[in-house]
C-alpha cells in the first residue's frame, strides 16, 4: 500500500509490518502496551506529517464545527 | 440526503476478520485506494484508536467535472476503535475533498456473529448528502449506488485478504514445523553423541579399575 509520500513509503512498509504483527500476536491477545511499534512509528509518522503539510491536506477539517460559528455560509442576502 | 445499509456475514472468527480490515488495501478488487496513512494512534484502556488518511482515485463523468472539479486524488479520514475484550471494530470513514457540495459519511461495524461466534457480522451505513449544486437528488442515487457496488466489493477484497492471510500462516507452520524437525534432530544427534561420549568415558574407567585392580593385588 502505498503512502502519500514517495520518501514514506519504505518506513510505512516497515511500521505496518511490525503494527500487524503486534495487532494479531499481542493486542487481540489481550496485551495492550504499544511500545513494541513506537520507534517505526515515531519516525513515519514525522515524514506523513511532513508531507500532508507540503500538500496542505487538512485532515481535521472534519473536526471543525461549523454550524453557529462565523464560518458558517450564510444565506445570501435577498436582491431589492 | 440518501441512507443506505447492508449487512453482511464473514464465515470466519473475529479476530482473523480484524486483522484483515488492517490489510484491507491493497487489492485488486477496490483498485481505487491508492493509499493509507496513520496520522495518529493510540491504546486508551485496552481500546486501539487509529486515525487514517486514505487516498483514492476517483473518475467522475466528464460531466460532473465542471461542478465539482476534476479532483483526481480524494482524501477521505477514517477514524476507527477496536475493542478486543467485547470483540468490536468500528471503522468510520468521512471524505475530505469536496466538502462543499458531497458528504459521504460511512461507517462500518465489525462483531461476532449473535448466534455462531465463529463467524462475525459486519453492520455498514452510509450517509450520501449532496448540496449546492443542481439535480442534487440525481447526485445522490447516483452516489449511493456507487457505494453498494463498491460495498460487495469491500466484502471480495476482506475475503481475498483472509486468503492471503491464513496462506501466510499455513506457510509459517510449515517453516515452523520445519525448525522443529530440525531442532529435534540436532537434539537426537547431540543425545547420541554425548550417550557415545558417556559409553566410551564409563568403559575406560571401567577398563582403568580393571587395570588398578591386579596392580593393588600385587602390592
Amino acid at each position: 500500500m502505498n503512502s502519500i509520500g514517495d520518501a514514506c513509503k519504505p518506513l510505512k512498509d516497515e511500521y505496518d509490518a511490525c503494527f500487524n504483527t503486534w495487532f494479531s500476536e499481542q493486542f487481540l491477545k489481550g496485551r495492550t502496551n504499544d511500545s513494541m511499534c513506537e520507534p517505526l512509528f515515531r519516525v513515519y509518522q514525522d515524514c506523513v506529517k511532513k508531507v500532508m503539510k507540503e500538500q496542505n491536506i487538512e485532515i481535521q477539517e472534519v473536526e471543525k464545527d461549523l454550524l453557529g460559528t462565523n464560518s458558517e455560509r450564510k444565506v445570501p442576502p435577498k436582491k431589492s | 440526503m440518501k441512507i443506505w445499509t447492508s449487512e453482511h456475514i464473514f464465515n470466519h472468527p473475529w479476530e482473523t476478520v480484524a486483522t484483515a480490515a488492517w490489510r484491507k488495501y491493497p487489492n485488486p478488487h477496490n483498485p481505487a485506494v491508492i493509499g493509507t496513512d496513520v496520522v495518529e494512534r493510540k491504546v486508551v484502556d485496552g481500546v486501539l484508536h487509529t486515525h487514517r488518511l486514505v487516498s483514492s482515485k476517483w473518475y467522475f463523468p466528464r460531466w460532473t467535472q465542471a461542478l465539482i472539479g476534476s479532483a483526481k486524488i480524494c482524501y477521505a479520514s477514517e477514524k476507527s476503535v477496536v475493542n478486543p475484550s467485547v470483540r468490536k471494530m468500528i471503522l468510520n470513514t468521512v471524505n475530505l475533498t469536496f466538502c462543499r457540495y458531497v458528504a459521504v459519511d460511512e461507517t462500518l461495524c465489525y462483531t461476532p456473529h449473535p448466534t455462531d461466534p465463529g463467524k462475525t457480522l459486519l453492520k455498514q451505513e452510509a450517509v450520501v448528502t449532496v448540496q449546492g449544486v443542481p439535480l442534487n437528488n440525481y447526485m445522490e442515487d447516483l452516489l449511493t449506488n456507487k457505494i453498494s457496488l463498491n460495498a460487495g466489493k469491500g466484502r471480495q477484497a476482506m475475503e481475498w485478504v483472509i486468503g492471503k492471510i491464513n496462506a501466510e500462516v499455513k506457510d509459517f507452520t510449515k517453516s515452523t514445523d520445519e525448525i522443529l524437525h530440525q531442532t529435534k534432530k540436532s537434539l537426537d544427534d547431540i543425545t547420541s553423541t554425548a550417550k557415545k561420549s558417556m559409553d566410551d568415558i564409563s568403559q575406560k574407567a571401567m577398563k582403568s579399575l580393571d587395570d588398578i585392580q591386579p596392580l593393588r593385588q600385587k602390592f
